[in-house]
C-alpha cells in the first residue's frame, strides 16, 4: 500500500469538507490512499452530522465575525477551528486496509498522533472513543465515517487555538459534562503550546513525519477531476443551508 | 406536544432527544455527538419510532429501535437503543 500525502494546505471549511468527501470518492474508485494535512481560513466551526447547528452554534456571532459555520459527514462534537491555532487532518483508505473495529482504528491513527506529539516532549494518551488527552485534558477530537469501503478519519490537533473565543462561539452543554464532574468546560481542554515551546509548523512538521513513519508514501496534490468534485461538493452541499441546518 | 431530553451516556457520547407527540409520536429527532455507521440509519430508526404510541414501554420501543438498526446493518457506537427509549421517554414526561 502507497500512501498519497498531501501536505497542509488552507482552504475555507466548505472546501475543506467537500475535498475529505471528494478525496473519499476517489480512493472508492482505486485512487491511492490519501493523508491529508489542512488549515482553515477563515476560521470556522464545524459539527457533527447528526448535531443541530442552531443547538451547538451561535450563528450570528459566527456571521458577525465573519466565522464559516459547516456540518461535517462525519459524527462527534461541534470544534472550532482557529485559523492559526489548530492543524487539521484526515486518513482516507480502503476499510479492508484498516483495523475492522471502529476503536481499533481510531486507536490506530490516534497513535500515529501520539507518537508525533511525543517527538515534540508532549506525553499524550487515547481516551477511548475518539479523544486524545495530556493531563486529562483534550488536545485532539477525531472523527470517523465508513462509506462505500472507505474508511474516513478526520482530526484537529490544538496548538494556541483561543480556548474563550471557542467557548463564546459554541453553546456547549452542561449535560455532556454530567459524568466528568467538572465545572468548567475549558478546564477539559488543552493545547500544544501549553507543553511546549514550538511553532505551528513545528507541530505540523512532527505530525507529517509521525503520520508518514514506516509507510510507503509519495507527497502529492489532489487531481484535477478530485478539485473538481470537491469545488462542486463545497458549493452545492456544504455551503448550503439545506445541509448545514439539516438537523 | 413537544419535548426533549438529554442524557451524557456513561461511557458514551451525549444524546438529546425532541419530539413531537400526542396520543402517537409525530416527529422524532435523535442528536448528539455520537455515531452511527452507515449515518443514514439514523432517519431509519427515526422513523421506526415515528408512529408508535407515545405511551410505549421502554421495552417496545428498544426493540422498534433493534430491528431497525439491524435492517440497516447499523453500528453505533456511543449510544445504545436503551439510552435511546429512556431519553425518548423522558422527553415525553415533561
Amino acid at each position: 500500500m502507497r500512501w498519497r500525502i498531501i501536505e497542509l494546505e488552507t482552504h475555507d471549511a466548505y472546501f475543506n469538507m467537500a475535498a475529505d468527501q471528494a478525496i473519499a470518492e476517489s480512493v472508492a474508485a482505486g485512487a491511492d490512499p490519501t493523508i491529508r494535512f489542512y488549515k482553515w481560513h477563515p476560521s470556522a466551526v464545524s459539527i457533527g452530522c447528526f448535531q443541530s447547528m442552531n443547538d451547538e452554534v451561535d450563528t450570528a456571532k459566527c456571521r458577525e465575525e465573519g466565522i464559516d459555520f459547516v456540518r461535517r459527514r462525519t459524527g462527534g462534537g461541534a470544534v472550532f477551528h482557529d485559523e492559526n491555532g489548530e492543524v487539521t487532518y484526515s486518513v482516507i483508505a480502503l476499510e479492508q486496509d484498516m483495523p475492522k473495529g471502529v476503536i481499533d482504528s481510531y486507536r490506530l491513527i490516534c497513535g500515529w498522533i501520539i507518537d508525533s506529539l511525543s517527538t515534540i516532549g508532549i506525553t499524550a494518551s487515547f481516551a477511548p472513543i475518539n479523544d486524545i488527552v495530556v493531563s486529562g485534558k483534550k488536545i485532539s477530537g477525531n472523527a470517523q465515517t465508513r462509506r462505500d469501503g472507505v474508511l474516513l478519519q478526520h482530526g484537529t490537533v490544538l496548538y494556541d487555538t483561543n480556548l474563550t473565543r471557542m467557548f463564546s462561539l459554541l453553546k456547549v452543554d452542561n449535560a455532556k459534562l454530567s459524568d466528568k464532574a467538572i465545572r468548567s468546560v475549558e478546564e477539559r481542554v488543552t493545547k500544544a503550546l501549553d507543553y511546549s515551546k514550538i511553532s505551528q509548523d513545528d507541530l505540523y512538521r512532527a505530525l507529517l513525519s509521525g503520520f508518514t513513519k514506516g509507510k510507503d508514501s509519495y507527497t502529492g496534490k489532489m487531481t484535477e477531476a478530485e478539485m473538481k468534485r470537491a469545488e462542486s461538493l463545497a458549493d452545492k452541499v456544504y455551503k448550503s443551508d439545506d445541509w448545514n441546518f439539516s438537523r | 406536544m413537544e419535548g426533549i431530553a438529554k442524557q451524557k451516556v456513561p461511557g458514551g457520547k451525549l444524546l438529546i432527544i425532541k419530539v413531537r407527540y400526542n396520543e402517537n409520536i409525530e416527529d422524532i429527532k435523535i442528536l448528539g455527538d455520537f455515531f452511527i455507521y452507515p449515518e443514514s440509519a439514523v432517519i431509519d430508526i427515526e422513523a421506526a419510532i415515528m408512529g408508535m404510541a407515545s405511551r410505549s414501554s421502554e421495552e417496545s420501543l428498544i426493540g422498534s429501535i433493534e430491528a431497525a438498526v439491524e435492517r440497516a446493518g447499523a453500528e453505533m457506537i456511543g449510544i445504545t437503543p436503551l439510552a435511546i427509549a429512556q431519553t425518548l421517554r423522558a422527553a415525553m414526561m415533561k
